[in-house]
């Protein structure tokens, strides 16, 4: 028995790890709102960011969601949160993202698709609230880094009755 | 028949001064536990109320459960394809007979005891029926049915046995404004899946208010309408149209579209490739109903707010909002969207794009109404300042959208109900004036 790692294995947790790098700076630029590095760093051209409806989750093909901003709508969301005009992030709420149970599910040669848990803590205006979900992500390679294609953010919440709204970037 | 109208003279939370032009309401009315309390047995347990839309149980066995007016209900299309409205209870000892969101059933069982019920609400199914003496009966056990009825697709309930008013009675002038809506596709329309479920801690009023009051668009909505100007669609600063006041309680804002509508007003913000498409529905629309009433369903946007708790929106998209009181301080609020069933699929796309810029939780306008419904409703902790003010409007003959007279009309209508006078008394005045029994 040997404990050194296969060639195989080694290159997985090499690849692991630099989704989790990935996944961790992704948290990080959100969390200090250098919202514009990471449309410009993070996200392809082409990305489309969803959150499904709470009451389907996705699971419904054509059925309405929370959020499905394609490139053009996100760097909108963008604009508004950082130019102080959302009057429920003015001033700027504060987060903080854990990201957990990072698994690269399949890795496609031309993407990955890569799968993690996260809880996302806002303050703000008074209020603290929780949002917990699952990150189902499409990453495509750039260099030694990636670049995010598909961001769907799957809540697990049953409802947001609590939360009201959903106005930072998950 | 006498009826004895509680009336209290002193304290009015509703303040309504034809003379000087004054409407007030005193800010107890979002805050008081009791108030809120009373509100559900003298409005929720007495007025018709939105329970669904028909195309969300589509075919016999489909149902829904959700809360109405607090309580738990069972909206279930039966095998015989009747919709009904159940109360989600046990006739045995209470358990919700329903747990699911919504699915399709032929009966319904309890997971206490398994009892079993019908899909339309016969009691089936009881094990070890030995155990009861002769005088049980099965059909003494039914589940209890709410008094149910359909008006152009919108399913609504009344917990009221004796609410006397029908429900074309009691949507009064609201009526004309479903039927805009429901004529917009002649195979009918469907709630498209995927709810919004969210929230606000705030009176479940002040988002009946704030749903019908233009006035706040352009100020609070700087970035809804810094983003439409972007597409290209300019809204003007007055924009015509009018408010109405549809009767017991209901109101209604019309007014020409600041962008385009997917069912057939086409501007540039919905690109070049679905042009010909939107305008040949437009036609149609001509052909099917003569142009001025064409332009009126197809090229004019309007809110219409349904005493107590609805909230139709029909402009870049259509939205129901159903809006619950959950005690004084906080609502929940249910939004979907209504589409025609029969839609080309690619402005289908497009009607849910631009809902989701606008609407929703995440959208870039509602958020904001959020957040200032919770903040209305901090600044009263300030009881200083008494009364919020409604009067925008009030010296006009026809008041414009950016005044206040469908919110007039909702508190004059809650006042009235709040004071015990539910309609019952016009309604057996009536009946007696016809000679016949008041139902």
């Amino acid at each position: 028995m040997t404990t050194e790692l296969t060639i195989d294995e080694a290159a997985r947790v090499r690849l692991w790890h630099r989704v989790n790098q990935f996944l961790f700076r992704e948290a990080r630029l959100l969390d200090e709102w250098r919202l514009v590095e990471w449309y410009d760093e993070m996200l392809t051209h082409d990305i489309r960011y969803s959150v499904p409806a709470t009451d389907v989750r996705g699971e419904a093909p054509g059925a309405l969601g929370l959020i499905d901003d394609d490139p053009a709508r996100l760097r909108q969301r963008i604009e508004q949160l950082l130019n102080g005009e959302v009057w429920c992030e003015n001033p700027r709420s504060r987060t903080n993202r854990m990201i957990t149970n990072v698994e690269v599910l399949t890795d496609r040669g031309t993407h990955l698709d890569v799968a993690a848990n996260v809880l996302v803590h806002r303050f703000g205006h008074g209020r603290s609230d929780a949002y917990v979900g699952k990150y189902r992500f499409e990453l495509v390679a750039d260099g030694e880094s990636f670049r995010v294609r598909r961001r769907v953010v799957v809540l697990d919440h049953e409802t947001l009755y609590e939360h009201g709204k959903l106005s930072i970037i998950l | 028949m006498t009826i004895e109208l509680q009336r209290p003279v002193s304290d009015p939370i509703v303040l309504d001064d034809l003379e000087r032009l004054s409407f007030r309401v005193d800010r107890r009315a979002y805050t008081d536990e009791d108030l809120a309390a009373q509100e559900i047995t003298r409005i929720f347990d007495r007025c018709w109320l939105y329970v669904g839309h028909e195309s969300e149980v589509p075919e016999p066995g489909s149902y829904v459960a959700r809360d109405v007016g607090g309580r738990p209900v069972v909206m279930a299309r039966g095998s015989d394809g009747v919709i009904r409205v159940f109360a989600n209870s046990c006739t045995h000892r209470g358990a919700l007979i329903c747990s699911q969101p919504s699915g399709q059933a032929r009966s319904f069982r309890c997971p206490y005891h398994d009892w079993t019920f019908s899909n339309r609400g016969d009691l089936v199914g009881v094990p070890l029926p030995d155990g009861y003496g002769p005088g049980f009966r099965k059909a003494d056990f039914g589940l209890a049915q709410h008094r149910s009825d359909t008006y152009r697709g919108f399913v609504f309930t009344t917990f009221d046995p004796r609410q006397p008013r029908t429900l074309t009675e009691y949507l009064a002038g609201a009526t004309e404004y479903l039927d805009l809506i429901d004529d917009q596709s002649e195979v009918g329309m469907e709630v498209i899946q995927g709810a919004q479920l969210h929230g606000a801690r705030a009176n479940w009023k002040l988002m009946m208010e704030n749903s019908v009051d233009i006035y706040h668009f352009r100020a609070l909505h700087k970035r809804y309408v810094g983003y439409m100007e972007s597409l290209g669609s300019v809204p003007p600063r007055r924009r015509g149209g009018f408010g109405s006041a549809l009767g017991l309680g209901h109101g209604a804002n019309e007014l020409p579209p600041a962008a385009a509508r997917p069912l057939a007003y086409w501007t540039p913000m919905f690109g070049p490739e679905v042009r010909p498409r939107i305008e040949a529905t437009a036609a149609r629309f001509v052909d099917r109903f003569g142009p001025e009433r064409a332009e009126r369903i197809t090229g004019t946007n309007r809110a219409v707010l349904i005493f107590p708790n609805l909230m139709i929106i029909d402009a870049i998209a259509i939205t129901i909002r159903k809006i619950d009181p959950v005690g004084a301080g906080r609502m929940a609020i249910t939004s979907v969207a209504l589409a025609p069933k029969d839609e080309d699929p690619d402005i289908r796309e497009l009607r849910k794009s631009h809902y989701l810029t606008f609407l929703g939780p995440a959208g870039f306008a509602t958020p904001d109404d959020i957040e200032i419904v919770e903040s209305c409703q901090r600044g009263y902790l300030n009881r200083t300042v008494r009364y919020s003010d409604l009067s925008r409007g009030m010296d006009k003959e026809v008041p414009e959208t950016t005044d206040e007279l469908p919110a007039r009309e909702f508190w004059r209508q809650w006042d009235r109900l709040m004071h015990g006078d539910d309609g019952h008394v016009e309604v057996a005045r009536r009946a007696e004036a016809r000679g016949a029994e008041p139902r």
